[in-house]
């Protein structure tokens, strides 16, 4: 039976070289895809994952078992991402500008023909790039709010303590965001049925 | 407006022309659910632990075994074999090998390498002292009081740089308070 996370933190604690393993392998993904997002460049993002998961090995002792491990996480990227945006983000490139087969990105898997024709496939395609492209479009705060509410699935509880903003922000910047990419949608085509 | 066969886009899409809020965030979360989560490249906790000083551990297979192997064991059985018989050849490779070179070569060859090394070494010892003459220089400023306070100087200067960059760097570092970690 699989360790829960606050074992396997226990573990990592001790010393243990597998739990710590263990933890990355569990929340890589989910910390890749927020930074990923954020830094909107696939190497950056992968080196700022990284370190996120350095500071949290090393920091281990300061997490407290009673909150969600990946609220912890959460933070701790949102501030080396935060870090990193004040002094680099001139220099990012979008990742929409990126290679074109970019694997496991909202386009590639939106654009996933197994079951569809080659138009559906085209349009589905079409849409995951332009849903992708509203997303980079949107302000920094506003982005990891959509990341993190409709892509990781985290509650409005867990967005509050990965940023340290409070419950009313986080709802306005959810529903401004959510609106800023309806609006981004339709200016890239994909508006409404009339 | 372009075609959409997607009904979670055209919902959103619809409810949020509308102003149906709850409506355009449940198909909103339905548009995103069906999307797994952006995957670092392969190997990335392997990068994690070595870049956090942690050896990545290799475990063999469960029930490895090097003599499982007949190719393996073969080997081990030609060995003793090979230098049986290489045995009959040794004496006449020796002789050989002997007539290539006599005693008075291979003094010479010594003594040749003896004086080389020495060679380098009284080079190497050239260099020596022209980098202790530079040394010299470079630590008779700092041998007299206003030298050396100059250098303290430039220390304290140093440090109080580094505490204030550093400070700038972390200090407000969201867009709210948030603790540091």
């Amino acid at each position: 039976m699989a360790m829960t996370d606050a074992e396997l933190v226990a573990h990592a604690r001790a010393g243990s070289q597998e739990a710590f393993r263990e933890l990355v392998v569990r929340f890589e993904r989910p910390v890749y895809s927020l930074v990923v997002r954020m830094v909107q460049d696939a190497g950056t993002a992968e080196d700022l994952a990284q370190e996120v998961f350095i500071k949290a090995f090393r920091r281990l002792d300061t997490y407290d078992p009673e909150r969600k491990l990946s609220s912890w996480l959460f933070k701790i990227a949102h501030n080396t991402t935060i870090d990193f945006l004040r002094r680099h983000a001139p220099e990012t490139v979008p990742l929409e500008a990126e290679k074109e087969d970019d694997r496991g990105s909202l386009s590639a898997v939106l654009s996933d023909e197994s079951s569809e024709n080659p138009a559906a496939a085209a349009e589905r395609r079409d849409m995951g790039r332009a849903l992708e492209r509203a997303i980079s479009r949107l302000r920094t705060e506003y982005r990891e709010a959509v990341v993190l509410f409709y892509l990781e699935g985290a509650s409005y509880q867990d967005i509050c303590e990965a940023t340290g903003l409070p419950l009313g922000t986080v709802k306005t910047n959810l529903h401004r965001a959510r609106k800023e990419l309806a609006q981004e949608m339709a200016a890239l085509g994909w508006g409404p049925r009339e | 407006m372009r075609p959409s066969h997607h009904d979670p886009l055209s919902r959103w899409l619809d409810a949020e022309r509308d102003g149906r809020t709850e409506d355009a965030e449940a198909a909103l979360l339905e548009l995103f659910a069906a999307v797994p989560r952006l995957a670092p490249p392969a190997g990335f906790a392997n990068r994690v632990l070595l870049r956090a000083g942690l050896a990545a551990p290799v475990a063999p297979a469960p029930g490895w075994n090097l003599f499982a192997s007949r190719w393996v064991r073969a080997l081990l059985v030609l060995c003793p074999l090979a230098i049986g018989v290489s045995m009959f050849w040794l004496p006449q490779l020796l002789q050989v090998l002997g007539g290539l070179w006599g005693l008075g070569d291979l003094v010479q060859i010594g003594t040749d390498l003896v004086v080389e090394g020495a060679r380098w070494l009284g080079s190497l010892l050239g260099f020596w002292e022209l980098f202790l003459t530079i040394a010299r220089a470079l630590a008779t400023p700092l041998a007299t009081t206003p030298g050396l306070g100059v250098v303290v100087v430039c220390l304290l200067v140093s440090l109080v740089a580094f505490r204030f960059l550093r400070d700038l760097i972390t200090r407000d570092r969201s867009w709210t308070h948030v603790e540091s970690i």
